[in-house]
């Protein structure tokens, strides 16, 4: 490995990761050392028990609500997050192979699926970024919700670029992947010998960007939306 | 009737229901100067009781109430 | 940086702290900017302001919490155009505080089901700190507050009002002894009505007819202190009816056809003032849904024979929980009733809550963010508009005009006391008046 690929996709990785648990750990610690007010918020008709549940579920994963006043909006943000279930995913067979009928599944399907789903990020992404600079969405607008739709471009177009175009063998991903957790991050020979390195750096060093200002950014909301969901069904 | 008093603004708050006798006088006092007096006559009941509490909590004065049939007319004088 | 503070912005910055709880950090810390609640306003479809844009109102005091209390926010305010307190934003905070109905529809469609009125709560509390209220509504409080004081002072103008008013009552209950008992000791039921006649007598004629065991308070239901966004004074006037209920003995406090008020006494009141509520509160549909079922009164089904549709409040319905009994009621004495679209919990907000309609100084805004219901209303052809809340009723009111919609807005119990059969020793129809 060469010295940057060494900082970047080695040490700095480890670091991403630590800030992002423990910056998660402290964002939860902070909400939840705050008393809830015992004022019930919640919407009637309020329902109870499993359907209460199923209901939180649904709001959070599906929010069918939003499709009935935006509906254009509401395909976007729908699609945006099922292909980044679906990514996420794929990233974790990088980790280790998954059940060995899944794995030939998935490794049969994982270029289609995989750069079908990194397409929806990217037009999904542009899409969230176009809306913003037009009114009133302008004006609602923040840096920070630029800043992140652009850094998620950043990492998406870069991972688009590795799936679609580069002729890296997926072994040498997870080897890689594998050093890591070693603790002794190195390229093997296809990547350090690949056009593609640099690309994959850039990813690696968008997503441990990504990573760190994560949990201090309004992207909590992937955990925060099933509490507040909670909130208003009760 | 209440010839004793000059009046400067006369307000005619009937049909209306409560809050709004209240709110259209608290608006309306002040186009009157300090020391002028606002008739108003309302037809809502509920004015018989919320005028004197309005009238107290805003340090104005009211002179007289009259009735007559439905209609309730208070004489209310602006103190400050 | 503290030091650099005034002393108006240390209290109000303390009230903002002193707010903070579990709810307001998510509700500050989670919204994406999405947008969606835009589309989910009355207020802001009809004006394409983005002023109005729900989350724009709480974007303001989003801002401010990143410049005072968020580590990121003070570290790199311009990430999140972090505000100072200043003039400007107090001007902001007004704006956006006090022109939302407080409907909570955008609460419905919100992703993550944030409450802007929650957050708009804490800028009203900033903005009574600073004295920055609308008048009407301060006065109305402050008002009312006294009279629960110097309630002694009051209590024969109250009386006098009340008595007026049982002449009348006898003749459409065909009751010779049918009365209006204000304070009785031992009553079952304390029916909290509106400061008039035209929220009292009707409720009497039911209550009469049906032989209830029941007191009239001698408080008016509705709340300024609420709207106002003060709690300490919207607890001290909503103290007065429990007050007065405890002292009555009752076991059900009924409150009128008045959306935030039977909120306020259902479900934010005890939390306010700390306190478990030695009875029951139930909105006035509750009790009368029973006398029907229970047959003590009788109506007929064939008296009204115009298109009847319902406006659910929003302080009742979504924000309340009574969707199905003021609807029973009235499928029981309209032959024709059509549920408006969308209904219940999606209901469209009219425009005349949050205490707008007690603001004169509105009422040209009113009429605009109105447009929506006045559509909504004139598509389900019906010529009476029934909706159990009285800002909503004055609402409505205004855009019959406006909109030429050739509707009669009603309260719900108006319609049954209309279609209530009065019998043997009852005399006369109830509904001639």
């Amino acid at each position: 490995m060469d010295a940057f690929s060494f900082w970047v996709a080695g040490v700095m990785v480890y670091v991403a990761v630590a800030v992002l648990v423990l910056g998660l750990a402290w964002r939860l610690y902070q909400w939840r050392r705050l008393a809830a007010s015992p004022m019930r918020l919640g919407i009637f008709p309020k329902p109870r028990g499993g359907a209460k549940a199923l209901r939180i579920v649904a709001d959070t994963l599906v929010f069918p609500q939003a499709a009935e006043v935006n509906a254009p909006l509401w395909l976007a943000v729908f699609l945006f997050h099922l292909a980044l279930l679906g990514v996420f995913v794929g990233h974790l067979r990088l980790l280790g192979r998954f059940p060995e009928f899944l794995e030939v599944k998935m490794s049969e399907s994982a270029h289609l699926a995989g750069g079908t789903m990194g397409i929806v990020l990217v037009v999904t992404l542009f899409y969230f970024l176009i809306r913003r600079f037009k009114s009133p969405s302008k004006e609602l607008s923040v840096p920070e919700d630029y800043l992140l739709l652009i850094l998620l471009l950043g990492v998406v177009v870069m991972g688009d670029h590795l799936r679609l175009f580069a002729e890296i063998p997926f072994s040498a991903y997870r080897q890689y992947v594998a050093s890591l957790l070693a603790l002794r991050p190195e390229f093997g020979p296809e990547i350090a010998a690949s056009p593609y390195k640099t690309a994959l750096v850039v990813h690696v060093l968008l997503a441990n960007l990504l990573f760190i200002y994560l949990p201090f950014s309004k992207l909590v909301h992937f955990i925060g939306a099933f509490l507040t969901n909670g909130i208003r069904r009760s | 009737m209440a010839d004793e008093f000059k009046v400067d603004l006369s307000l005619d708050l009937r049909g209306l229901a409560c809050p709004l006798p209240v709110v259209r006088v608290g608006k309306s006092i002040k186009d009157v100067p300090v020391g002028g007096i606002v008739e108003a006559i309302a037809t809502d009941p509920g004015a018989l009781a919320d005028f004197p509490a309005w009238a107290k909590t805003t340090g104005h004065e009211i002179l007289k109430t009259e009735r007559n049939g439905a209609d309730i007319k208070f004489y209310i004088r602006r103190v400050k | 940086m503290k030091g650099e503070l005034k002393e108006w912005q240390e209290k109000l910055l303390g009230v903002m702290k002193g707010r903070r709880n579990r709810q307001l950090l998510y509700y500050l810390e989670l919204c994406t900017r999405c947008g969606l609640c835009k589309d989910a306003c009355h207020i802001y479809r009809a004006t394409g302001r983005v002023e109005f844009v729900p989350s724009h109102r709480a974007e303001i005091l989003r801002r401010l919490y990143r410049r005072y209390f968020s580590p990121l926010g003070r570290l790199i305010p311009s990430l999140y155009e972090a505000r100072e307190l200043d003039e400007r934003a107090l001007e902001d905070l007004y704006e956006a505080a006090y022109t939302c109905t407080g409907c909570r529809r955008c609460m419905v469609y919100c992703p993550f089901g944030i409450d802007i009125t929650w957050l708009l709560g804490v800028e009203k509390a900033m903005l009574v700190a600073a004295g920055k209220v609308p008048e009407e509504l301060a006065m109305l409080t402050d008002a009312a507050i006294e009279k629960g004081n110097s309630i002694d002072l009051y209590r024969d103008l109250l009386q006098e009002q009340i008595k007026g008013l049982e002449p009348e009552l006898r003749e459409r209950t065909g009751m010779p002894g049918a009365s209006i008992p204000i304070g009785r000791k031992g009553a079952r039921v304390l029916y909290v009505a509106l400061a008039g006649a035209h929220s009292i007598l009707p409720a009497a004629i039911i209550f009469n007819l049906a032989g209830e065991d029941w007191t009239l308070s001698m408080f008016e239901s509705s709340n300024y202190g609420y709207f106002l966004g003060d709690t300490e004074k919207a607890a001290r006037v909503a103290e007065r009816i429990v007050s007065e209920a405890k002292a009555l003995g009752v076991e059900e406090v009924v409150i009128t056809e008045c959306g935030h008020a039977y909120r306020v006494m259902k479900h934010l009141d005890e939390v306010w003032s700390k306190q478990k509520f030695p009875f029951r509160v139930s909105s006035i549909f509750e009790p009368f849904a029973r006398y029907l079922k229970e047959g003590r009164i009788k109506v007929d089904p064939d008296r009204i024979a115009e298109r009847v549709t319902y406006h659910d409040p929003c302080q009742l319905g979504r924000n309340g929980g009574i969707f199905e009994e003021p609807r029973a009621i009235i499928r029981a004495i309209a032959r024709d009733f059509r549920e408006m679209n969308p209904n219940r919990e999606k209901n469209w907000c009219c425009g005349g809550g949050g205490g707008l309609v007690a603001q004169p100084d509105l009422e040209e805004f009113r009429a605009v963010t109105g447009r929506l219901k006045a559509e909504q209303i004139a598509a389900t052809g019906a010529k009476i508009v029934a909706t159990p809340c009285e800002n909503c009723r004055l609402q409505l009111d205004l855009l019959n005009q406006r909109y030429h919609l050739g509707i009669q807005v009603s309260a719900v119990t108006d319609l049954l006391v209309q279609a209530a059969v009065v019998e043997k020793g009852q005399k006369k129809a109830a509904a001639l008046g």
